[in-house]
């Protein structure tokens, strides 16, 4: 007879053993004496940790913390739903010409290498398109990140400029990190993931003070991502400058 | 409960700061459990429970509205907690208290059976399990709290620790097997 070993054992105080695993605990004396001795520990843990706080508890918490605590600007439904509804259909748009561009991409790629010499060497029209409009996110972002750099909260009106703008930038970065992601470009996904950190931090905070700033440009390294986000720009052929290496039009 | 936390985190979305108490009153008791597991002492889970609301309330536009508060503000704890004991001056109170005097450092249990040879067992298992408790590591800690103090399924030990669900049964299975392996020698004894 093959006896329970401890995780079966252990699956069993919780309540998570198969049918099988308590027929054999009632039929075997050796797995129930052991089975008996691990209830009496955990039995005994359980003991000796828990203590439950009185039921004024939660009150006492929420009066310690309710002075520190600033209520989320109030903003009118019809407008937020409007806003969300066009930076979704936005974000949406440039998501889908940002998969069209990376197929494209690809596929250029591939036949340039193939090919010695090209005839029209310029990327497809639909890539053109999305670079301008990934340029113009990476730009936005990088504005807003020297923004960021440079903000001594002095001004309450130029954090929440900050703010709206990191709101605005937070839902389309989202989706063109996801479609790099999938898109296999490491860098792109990469940068964009720490930036969203940034964004949603900016974003969500109810109470942007200079200290929260600061402590921002510490943790996540602000100055860091600038620089990634400038390194990614130069990747982005320029507008007009004719053709760039294969490479870059895959971003 | 969990359709009725959504709606009160729209409220307070929506500028109504103090439908937040509805929030840390119906959690905080469990979110301390959860805290005085993972810190080991009264005094620093107090703390963690107000830097997880306060944390809770700053990210609130963050909370995903296809989990339960419950388990977002979980997730919360676990972090503030597993910061706390990260500080040094921190883990150089549990050392001195594991030295010292355990019954300063661990939670103060009511027995009813009060002998003084009693009340010097209780503080000497007391102590034992508190310094098993301090060898986990922080997953292995978490899980095992979660599941063994609080109730926790697996899906939601995975959810709030960030891992797999199998990973997280490891993790439990690791705890009880370190727990049983360091309280062995008290066996007798109880």
């Amino acid at each position: 007879m093959k006896h329970l070993n401890e995780e079966e054992l252990i699956e069993l105080y919780y309540n998570e053993a198969t049918t099988a695993a308590h027929v054999h605990l009632r039929a075997c004396r050796e797995c129930s004496t052991q089975y008996a001795e691990l209830q009496r520990d955990l039995d005994r843990v359980k003991a000796v940790q828990v203590r439950a706080p009185g039921a004024e508890y939660g009150e006492r918490v929420w009066q310690a913390l309710s002075p520190r605590l600033i209520a989320y600007q109030k903003r009118p439904a019809r407008r937020h739903s409007w806003v969300q509804w066009k930076s979704a259909t936005v974000a949406a748009t440039c998501a889908a010409l940002l998969a069209i561009a990376f197929v494209g991409g690809r596929y250029w790629e591939r036949h340039t290498n193939k090919t010695v010499a090209i005839a029209n060497p310029n990327p497809p029209a639909t890539q053109r398109v999305l670079l301008v409009v990934l340029t113009d996110h990476l730009d936005r972002t990088e504005r807003l990140l020297v923004a960021l750099n440079h903000a001594d909260s002095s001004g309450p009106a130029e954090n929440s400029q900050l703010q709206s703008d990191a709101r605005e930038l937070l839902a389309s970065n989202r989706l063109y990190r996801a479609t790099a992601s999938k898109a296999g470009d490491p860098a792109m996904a990469g940068a964009l993931d720490r930036v969203e950190n940034v964004l949603a931090e900016v974003a969500n905070d109810p109470n942007l003070t200079a200290d929260d700033l600061e402590r921002v440009r510490r943790d996540m390294n602000t100055e860091g991502i600038l620089f990634e986000i400038r390194v990614l720009l130069a990747r982005t052929p320029d507008q007009g400058s004719g053709p760039k290496p294969a490479k870059g039009a895959s971003i | 409960m969990q359709g009725n936390d959504h709606s009160v985190v729209q409220a307070v979305l929506g500028g109504n700061k103090d439908a937040y108490g509805a929030l840390v009153r119906a959690h905080s008791a469990a979110v301390f459990r959860v805290a005085v597991g993972i810190v080991g002492n009264e005094a620093d889970a107090e703390e963690v429970v107000q830097e997880t609301f306060l944390r809770g309330y700053q990210r609130l536009g963050s909370f995903q509205q296809r989990s339960g508060f419950g388990t977002w503000i979980y997730r919360i704890a676990v972090n503030c907690a597993l910061d706390r004991i990260r500080q040094p001056e921190i883990e150089a109170e549990f050392r001195y208290g594991e030295e010292g005097d355990p019954e300063e450092r661990t939670v103060q249990v009511a027995t009813p059976d009060a002998s003084p040879e009693r009340l010097l067992l209780s503080r000497e298992i007391r102590g034992a399990q508190q310094q098993a408790m301090q060898r986990l590591t922080a997953t292995e800690k978490t899980a095992f709290v979660l599941r063994h103090l609080e109730d926790r399924s697996m899906n939601e030990i995975a959810e709030v620790l960030g891992i797999e669900t199998n990973a997280a049964k490891q993790a439990v299975y690791r705890a009880v097997q370190k727990l049983r392996r360091e309280l062995a020698p008290l066996r007798g004894n109880a």
